[in-house]
């Protein structure tokens, strides 16, 4: 388990599945994520069991984010990681939408950042946003990302075009932050 | 059952693994151990299942280690046997940190040795620690363990790169009664 | 293809087969190399199989050594990789023995290095030799590496116990010695 301030990542488990097909279903939720499609639970079961069942690695890590009292509120992870160039990739959900705009979700990020800079040994981490999520923009900028560029209109949700929002932080850049 | 003074190494048994699980989440433990990243019970659970299913033998010899009083307080191991030169890699990790500092480590160390040396007819036993592990150090040491010398910067834990100790203990210089 | 001065690195094909099998069976050859057992054409067969048929990626570096000439006259690679600790455990072989103490293996060696800091973006390489093969020593220190540990009574062959020894080179050691290199005349 890795100690936040107000939340914990931990392992997931196949106790989350029923949560993780709850959250995967609201629009609400997923209007800010790259899920487009309804998901069968059994699909979402298929998917979890393959995470759960292999140990986790350099590869593909994956946590389920608690608050400190045990309350599964979403999940987070980091992909494509490629260890040439010591990059990867978040993505991040608060599926729990009484948690919204409360810390929760920039306390998660910034955990995620310390595991992927102090124990993974990585040198960057990106992500991509839509530019109307206005709300995680902010998140992502008080946590130390910095925006460097946007893909013009390269995603259609919701009756139109957005532009993909390009954001990263990099570890030297981090290390002098005092959340570091 | 392999007896020692303050504990007793048994056989893994599928049982073990919510405790593992416990123990996989405690993020000082693991970084003692050379592990990252914490595990799912529902990936620990097969793994614990295979080493409780395969009869133990020289291949993979993995034990728990319970006190006297029949508490399972952490795990012992011995990897990359090599029957033919005879030497094996040693690792333990004691999970249940109220037995941490009251010498349950050292005595499981101290009984896998012996059944190392005497039973399966080891020549040289090693285990790597990190050098910023004192307290581990001085404990392998008073088990027999010599240090051998530093891999330097080999491992990366807590955002920096740390030494690492090689040490070893022979069946020649091995006495029992010395320990 | 990864040019060296004596040497080329290049992936393994299913044409070195034979090679392989004849140097893994040479005692010479095998010696140092920790191969206690003979092994099978079927065997050697099976590894490369498998080494070719998958693209070559960060856990998986294992290049065959052909001379500029394009004579095949080894491998090198990395045995292991470690992400997190950007850290790899080298190994080489030079089998074809006419190629022996002629800078050939060193030569490949500092072609790896180069390509396992440039590239693979490394921190610290590392290996194990045995203590008696001095002419291999001799090498690795010339190529850099420091030694760090000694196994004692690490392997058991010829009727006796022998020493390993554990040696490694840093990121920043190996760019100090590029630097020098360019400064002599």
């Amino acid at each position: 388990m890795i100690a936040g301030k107000l939340v914990d990542l931990r392992a997931p488990e196949m106790g989350d599945l029923a949560r993780n097909t709850r959250w995967i279903n609201d629009r609400e939720v997923t209007q800010f994520l790259s899920v487009r499609y309804e998901l069968s639970s059994a699909a979402e079961e298929a998917w979890l069991r393959d995470v759960v069942s292999a140990p986790m690695s350099f590869e593909r890590p994956f946590f389920a984010i608690e608050t400190k009292d045990g309350a599964h509120i979403g999940n987070t992870n980091l992909f494509d990681v490629r260890p040439e160039d010591r990059v990867a990739e978040m993505g991040i959900m608060i599926g729990e939408k009484p948690y919204w705009s409360r810390g929760y979700g920039s306390d998660a990020v910034r955990t995620l950042l310390r595991f992927a800079f102090d124990e993974m040994n990585l040198h960057r981490v990106q992500l991509f946003t839509y530019s109307f999520n206005h709300r995680a923009i902010a998140a992502y900028r008080k946590c130390g990302f910095v925006e460097e560029g946007r893909r013009r209109g390269a995603r259609y949700r919701q009756g139109r075009h957005h532009d993909f929002i390009v954001m990263a932080v990099l570890r030297d850049e981090w290390r002098l932050r005092p959340d570091a | 059952m392999i007896a020692g003074k303050l504990v007793n190494l048994r056989a893994r048994e599928f049982g073990d693994a919510e405790r593992n699980a416990r123990w996989s989440s405690d993020r000082e433990l693991l970084a003692l151990t050379g592990h990252r990243y914490p595990q799912s019970l529902a990936a620990i659970k097969p793994a614990v299942r295979g080493y409780a299913s395969e009869p133990l033998s020289h291949a993979d010899p993995r034990f728990a280690i319970e006190t006297k009083d029949g508490v399972y307080i952490g795990n012992i191991r011995l990897s990359d046997v090599s029957s033919d030169d005879r030497h094996a890699q040693l690792s333990i990790m004691i999970g249940e940190r109220s037995y941490w500092s009251k010498r349950y480590g050292s005595d499981a160390v101290r009984t896998l040795l012996r059944f190392a040396f005497r039973e399966m007819n080891l020549h040289r036993v090693e285990l790597y620690v990190y050098a910023t592990n004192a307290r581990a150090i001085a404990a392998y040491q008073k088990c027999g363990f010599v240090q051998e010398g530093i891999r330097r910067r080999a491992y990366y834990s807590r955002g920096v790169w740390v030494d690492v100790i090689v040490m070893s203990a022979l069946a020649c210089e091995w006495s029992e009664e010395a320990r | 293809m990864i040019e060296g001065k004596l040497v080329q690195l290049r992936a393994h094909e299913m044409t070195d087969l034979e090679r392989y099998a004849a140097w893994f069976n040479d005692p010479d050859v095998t010696r140092f190399v920790g191969k206690r057992y003979p092994l099978s054409l079927l065997a050697e067969e099976a590894w490369l199989r498998e080494n070719t048929g998958k693209p070559l990626s960060y856990d998986r570096v294992q290049f065959a050594i052909d001379t500029r000439a394009g004579v095949h006259i080894g491998s090198i690679g990395f045995n292991q990789t470690f992400p997190e600790d950007r850290r790899a455990v080298l190994g080489i072989v030079i089998g074809d023995k006419a190629y022996w103490s002629k800078g050939y293996g060193g030569d490949a060696m500092r072609t790896l290095l180069r390509f396992g800091f440039e590239e693979m973006n490394l921190y610290r390489i590392e290996l194990t030799v045995d203590a008696r093969n001095a002419r291999a020593l001799a090498c690795y220190r010339k190529c850099g590496f420091v030694e760090e540990v000694r196994m004692r009574q690490g392997h058991f062959s010829e009727g006796a116990y022998h020493d390993g020894i554990w040696m490694g080179i840093l990121r920043d050691e190996w760019a100090a010695q590029q630097t020098e290199l360019q400064a002599a005349p």
